[in-house]
């Protein structure tokens, strides 16, 4: 009898963890809609709205998240992202054309940008490739607009 | 005091369990809404994808640029709003099937799009029922909320936030039917948009010739590409099969486009907080009068067979 109380016991126990290890992963999940709104405010005038980017970092698990778009020639791009942090700092986005070149980056002197321009000289796909780098906090979220005028 | 003990520890669990399985349940309801109706009035055929990984295809989708931008394009040149180019509201009857219904929301969506942007208030209002009623005929209407469009679109003022729930709407729509292995769905959605975008310009630059509506055609080159890469994953279902036939022969009129591209290295300058980056590479499109044509052409075909 006191075998199978123990039996039963341990198995509550680790049922019990699992659900708690689910909850607590569950509970860091990442909301990046709360910052898709501060991402549309930095959106310069002029540029409109086309898509927006959840960065989930899962916890850390995943460094890197990476989304690709067809750039057309002549267009002005602006991509602005935000996170918990007021600075942005450690949330780099480096923007790759169709050769994998780097083209441009948020990140110039230790300075994180939270709103970077681009003129698009190429039409192609271009691959903007969001890291953490120097920060605890795997969230974050992105916006793309687009200005056809010159 | 053993058995009380064992006995709390057993209530405890039921209830953390029983809690569990109603959380993931109500996650599940929140996610696939109305998937049995949807499932039962698909008429496109749930075909199976070859190797390519649902994530794979996702990537692929969110890549192709939004229609918008050549609206914009067309009327930042000072063009004016053409109504006659966009498919009638009438047509709407003759949609019925899943196949012609996608690619005519995507056509409609398109369409919406163009007059908003013109600040074609009432037309845009149209347009709004049209995408709501192929969106309905899907199963599709649980993910728009159409008061809230409708009185986005009455006022032009109101665009990104319009684009803001209809790209949303969107995205959910994608990943609702990734996850029911129907991305073909979504894929002519999109393929409806981008051709309506193609047939927009088309029909301006034969109106009023311009080189960089000219070179905007050349460059979809790179979209139709894409979108064959897409479509050829449901090529066993026979309409889609029809369509990458059609496809394939605008793409032998798009071999001929010429593309070059020199890479020259970006500078950067801040402005206003911005970090503004020029690319200095140079890109070469070069479109002849012949195929603009054939190009021209054979986008109008297709669309014919899809709106008539």
């Amino acid at each position: 009898m006191k075998t199978a109380i123990k039996s039963l016991v341990r198995l509550c126990s680790g049922v019990c963890f699992i659900i708690l290890l689910s909850y607590s992963a569950a509970s860091a999940q990442c909301d990046a809609d709360k910052y898709t709104n501060k991402c549309m405010e930095k959106l310069t005038t002029g540029y409109t709205f086309m898509k927006s980017y959840k960065i989930d970092g899962n916890g850390g698990s995943k460094p890197k998240v990476e989304y690709s778009y067809v750039f057309s020639k002549g267009t002005n791009y602006m991509v602005t992202l935000a996170n918990k942090d007021p600075e942005l700092k450690g949330m780099s986005l480096s923007l790759y054309d169709s050769s994998r070149r780097l083209v441009a980056s948020n990140k110039v002197d230790n300075k994180y940008f939270s709103a970077i321009g681009y003129t698009c000289a190429a039409t192609g796909i271009y691959y903007l490739t969001f890291t953490f780098d120097e920060t605890q906090d795997y969230c974050a979220a992105a916006v793309l607009g687009f200005s056809s005028k010159k | 005091m053993t058995g009380k003990l064992s006995c709390m520890k057993k209530k405890y669990l039921i209830i953390l369990v029983a809690g569990a399985c109603i959380s993931f349940i109500s996650s599940c309801e929140t996610k696939m809404p109305d998937e049995k109706a949807l499932a039962a009035a698909d008429t496109v055929t749930k075909v199976p994808t070859a190797s390519v990984s649902k994530e794979v295809l996702g990537d692929i989708i969110q890549s192709i640029p939004s229609p918008l931008e050549v609206s914009f394009l067309i009327k930042d040149m000072g063009v004016k709003y053409d109504k006659e180019s966009l498919n009638s509201t009438e047509n709407i009857s003759s949609y019925n099937t899943n196949y012609r219904k996608a690619l005519n929301l995507g056509i409609y969506s398109t369409d919406l799009g163009y007059a908003n942007v013109y600040g074609q208030t009432q037309d845009a209002l149209y347009y709004v029922n049209s995408v709501s009623e192929m969106a309905d005929g899907l199963n599709l209407g649980q993910f728009f909320d159409i008061p809230t469009i409708k009185r986005l679109a009455s006022n032009s003022s109101n665009l990104d936030s319009l684009l803001l729930i209809t790209t949303t709407n969107f995205e959910k729509i994608n990943e609702y039917l990734r996850d029911q292995d129907r991305a073909n769905l979504s894929i002519l959605i999109l393929t409806g948009g981008w051709l309506e975008a193609l047939h927009l310009t088309c029909e301006v630059v034969k109106k009023y010739p311009n080189d960089a509506l000219r070179e905007r055609i050349g460059e979809q080159k790179v979209i139709l590409g894409q979108l064959l890469t897409l479509l050829k994953y449901y090529e066993s279902d026979p309409n889609i099969q029809a369509l990458v036939a059609d496809m394939t022969q605008m793409q032998k009129h798009y071999d001929k486009v010429q593309v070059s591209n020199e890479y020259k290295e970006s500078t950067v300058k801040e402005v206003n907080g911005v970090l503004q980056v020029v690319d200095n590479s140079v890109s070469k499109i070069v479109v002849t009068d012949e195929d603009l044509n054939n190009i021209s052409a054979s986008s109008a075909a297709i669309r014919s067979k899809i709106i008539n």
